[in-house]
């Protein structure tokens, strides 16, 4: 949920990065710490087990350009992608503006891509958000690896409710696709929440 | 939500109040959703960001716990460091209130003020959100050149 405050000059919005385990939500995060500037970036948190697996949460708040003389924040959250950490996933996703889904490219994760959206979609409904209102984006990571799927079959796959949405290929690792995925998301939370002029393609803007 | 001027005045009227009565040296305000709404305290430097983003998760986290055992949420908790502690709980079903206190008072105090700053806080979140969104300079839609926003690469 957008929060505006008129005192700060603020506009605060949530952005979530979801998707199976060890999809790369995490390492989108890490590359999107490393390259921004400091003053335009906060304290990059990761809530880990021991084998580098996120627990509960990544969380890096980002602020972006000015509005009509309010900065635009963004913090960005990632979830635990295992199966079994549902509970905490879910609790990540409370209030949410916009979505990044980070698939697996690899043909034997595919299944675990399927899943994962779905739970992403029952988990929504559990608080009243509905998938088709709510800004996202789909990154198809680990593009550089030898057994990935085609990008047709992806979003065959990942992609094909009424309204399609962005989706980009990535390398998280090395940043790849990464800036184009959290622009892009950021700019329809954005005009999700203000609108925006007629006769303005979102996606080429 | 939109929190105006007159909103973060009154906020802080009861947040400085609280933290008069009960001893404690900070007082943040947040949504559930892990963002702060209002601070008022101490002038040191705290990451105040991270530890809204931290608080809510582990507010949450203690919520989802007392599910488990039947309960609606635990509506306190209650961090106890060796010179510093911190008391978190229930504003409403979209707000928390965190308070950062020391040795100079105790958990006590801290929860029995906390209650009465929640029920007036309450009051002005549950007015902000039921009130019309006049949006004021952000009422007309996104120009193009203004939605393209975007974060760039610093440059190695």
């Amino acid at each position: 949920m957008a929060i505006i405050n008129y005192a700060q000059k603020v506009i605060n919005f949530k952005v979530v990065y979801y998707g199976p385990g060890v999809a790369g939500k995490t390492a989108n995060l890490q590359h999107i710490h490393r390259s921004l500037p400091g003053d335009s970036k906060g304290n990059m948190i990761s809530l880990a087990a021991g084998d580098d697996r996120t627990l509960f949460f990544d969380f890096l708040p980002v602020s972006a350009l000015t509005v009509r003389g309010f900065t635009a924040k963004f913090q960005l959250y990632t979830v635990p992608g295992q199966v079994y950490y549902n509970m905490t996933r879910k609790l990540v996703l409370r209030g949410c503006d916009g979505l990044i889904f980070v698939a697996d490219s690899q043909w034997e994760r595919l299944r675990e891509n399927v899943e994962s959206f779905r739970n992403l979609e029952e988990n929504l409904r559990e608080y009243n958000y509905n998938i088709d209102e709510i800004p996202y984006v789909i990154q198809y990571n680990k593009r550089d690896l030898a057994n990935v799927a085609p990008l047709e079959y992806m979003e065959f796959l990942l992609n094909r409710r009424a309204r399609r949405v962005p989706s980009f290929e990535a390398v998280a690792v090395n940043g790849d696709g990464v800036f184009d995925t959290l622009n892009t998301v950021s700019r329809m939370v954005l005009v999700g929440e203000f609108g925006q002029e007629k006769g303005v393609d979102l996606e080429t803007a | 939500m939109v929190i105006r001027e007159g909103d973060s005045e009154k906020i802080n009227q009861v947040l400085t109040a609280f933290l008069g009565e009960s001893g404690a040296s900070e007082a943040l305000l947040i949504d559930r959703s892990g963002q702060l709404l209002a601070m008022t305290g101490a002038n040191r430097a705290l990451d105040t960001v991270s530890i809204s983003a931290l608080a809510a998760g582990a507010f949450s986290s203690t919520g989802a716990l007392a599910q488990l055992l039947g309960e609606t949420e635990f509506t306190v908790l209650f961090h106890q460091g060796a010179k510093e502690s911190m008391h978190v709980s229930t504003v409403d079903d979209q707000a928390i209130l965190l308070a950062i206190f020391g040795e100079r008072t105790t958990v006590g105090m801290v929860r029995l003020f906390a209650k009465e700053a929640a029920i007036s806080v309450g009051k002005i979140l549950a007015e902000a959100r039921e009130r019309p969104k006049d949006m004021k300079e952000m009422s007309t839609p996104l120009t193009a050149e203004e939605s393209r926003t975007g974060f760039g690469e610093k440059k190695a």
